[in-house]
């Protein structure tokens, strides 16, 4: 049986990875500061997914990010899927050069549709995961897009409706309200719409200790959670949630540490 | 040892080369001809649609070059994805193709619509036994998969089963050839290892 997966999300930003709340961005420390305290070759056992996402405001450079791509998935084998200003074919074949085995792409769903169905033709609908992200004003689940500065006309439910149409691999939800808030996922006013979709399910926005990824994990049409908290999930925190997420009966996938694996 | 992972421009290289080396071993990649006919192994990677990736392995003119490095000098080839669903007869996916025909094997879209398309997270797979691919594998380990299309075959001996919604082919090896619908390369240390068990084949 398919089991649902835990993904660490990391946010980049001109050499910096950052913490997101309400999608202001602070920055927490560079490369170096990520490999001291989120060494990826030791604690890939415990997620099973990693999303690499440029959020950089101004001035992204897609060499230079695919560049930070590689450094920090060398010698990590599992799934990665990287994104943030994809505006061409060839911005997402970089990505996949550079060992992304999926790209993540937001604004383009709504400004290119004719992209999105040539990276579906060209490398298949399980290689576009389509991020979205929403705020609720006056009970209206609104739709942003430019790193969630720019409203769009069309309410959660109909773009969802849309996107789908778009035959892409999986859909990146993400609370703008709710993120980095560690408050949990806004489940509240997302159950009725998640159960109408076929796409694969991402989860993401809120979760601020083990409890919340179980409470994501444990509603049906939730396929994946997703965390970008680098300051809740330090050390072997992350390590531990996963043991906790599996004993509550929670289905993941069992993985044995990779130095087990005498090379 | 000569690793030769055949390139005809599809599917991530880069995490199977990175694989590869943190086993200690040397990979090209590559789609002349010699390279493929001298490999000693040959992986034939790939994401994207089986039209596509046929079209273009017969526009470099490799198909001949697999079937005579796996037919006539019996080297051990391993697909993987859409690498493994190539070796098979046939896909459904963007009309009719045939693929490499050098497993009994036919590719066609999940029938179960109840399930979720793609097929995409870690399943369990369910591997006979004295296999060569899953030496030192406890049984039922999780690997990633990532595809929407599904290989079936009449084959029971040397097939891994997954189930999505219905049971599908997981992998397969026969005699030299060998085929996984999952990504080694991405299934943490069980999938090094099975990438280790074929390399060292």
């Amino acid at each position: 049986m398919k089991k649902k997966r835990l993904i660490y999300t990391l946010l980049y930003n001109k050499g910096y990875f950052m913490l997101s709340r309400n999608f202001r961005l602070q920055k927490v420390g560079d490369f170096k500061w990520l490999k001291k305290h989120y060494n990826f070759e030791k604690i890939a056992s415990s997620i099973d997914e990693l999303i690499i996402l440029d959020v950089t405001r101004e001035g992204r450079d897609i060499n230079e990010f695919s560049s930070v791509v590689k450094d920090v998935i060398k010698n990590v084998f599992i799934p990665v899927a990287c994104g943030g200003g994809i505006r061409t074919l060839d911005d997402a074949k970089l990505l996949l050069k550079s060992g992304a085995d999926k790209i993540v792409v937001n604004t383009t769903l709504h400004t290119n549709k004719e992209l999105i169905n040539s990276l579906v033709k060209n490398y298949g609908s399980q290689f576009v995961v389509g991020s979205i992200d929403f705020q609720i004003e006056n009970d209206v689940k609104n739709v942003y897009i430019n790193n969630g500065q720019l409203k769009i006309n069309q309410n959660l439910q109909d773009f969802l409706s849309e996107v789908e149409k778009l035959s892409i691999g999986e859909i990146y939800l993400n609370s703008i309200q709710k993120d980095g808030t560690g408050q949990g996922y806004d489940i509240k006013h997302l159950e009725d719409t998640l159960a109408k979709i076929t796409t694969p399910i991402i989860l993401a926005g809120g979760a601020g200790n083990y409890l919340h990824l179980i409470e994501g994990l444990k509603i049906n049409s939730v396929d994946a959670v997703a965390t970008a908290n680098l300051f809740n999930f330090l050390g072997d925190a992350l390590p531990k949630s996963r043991i906790k997420i599996i004993n509550e009966k929670v289905d993941l996938a069992v993985f044995s540490s990779i130095d087990n694996l005498k090379v | 040892m000569k690793i030769t992972i055949v390139d005809y421009g599809m599917g991530n290289i880069y995490s199977l080369q990175s694989a590869l080396k943190f086993l200690g071993y040397d990979s090209i990649c590559s789609n002349n001809s010699e390279d493929i006919i001298n490999a000693d192994k040959i992986i034939l990677p790939g994401v994207g649609s089986f039209k596509m990736a046929m079209d273009n392995i017969i526009k470099l003119k490799i198909d001949k070059s697999i079937k005579i490095a796996v037919n006539e000098k019996k080297t051990p080839i391993l697909g993987i994805c859409l690498g493994m669903q190539l070796l098979g007869i046939s896909s459904t996916e963007d009309g009719f193709s045939n693929g490499l025909n050098l497993f009994e094997g036919e590719v066609n879209k999940f029938i179960d619509q109840s399930v979720k398309i793609p097929h995409v997270g870690f399943n369990n797979v369910d591997y006979p036994d004295n296999s060569t691919l899953y030496k030192g594998i406890k049984k039922n380990s999780d690997f990633y998969f990532v595809h929407s299309y599904r290989m079936k075959t009449n084959k029971t001996n040397g097939v891994g089963h997954s189930s999505n919604g219905e049971n599908f082919v997981a992998s397969f090896e026969q005699g030299n050839i060998f085929g996984t619908q999952f990504h080694p390369e991405k299934s943490q240390t069980n999938g090094l290892l099975l990438l280790k068990n074929f390399i060292t084949f």
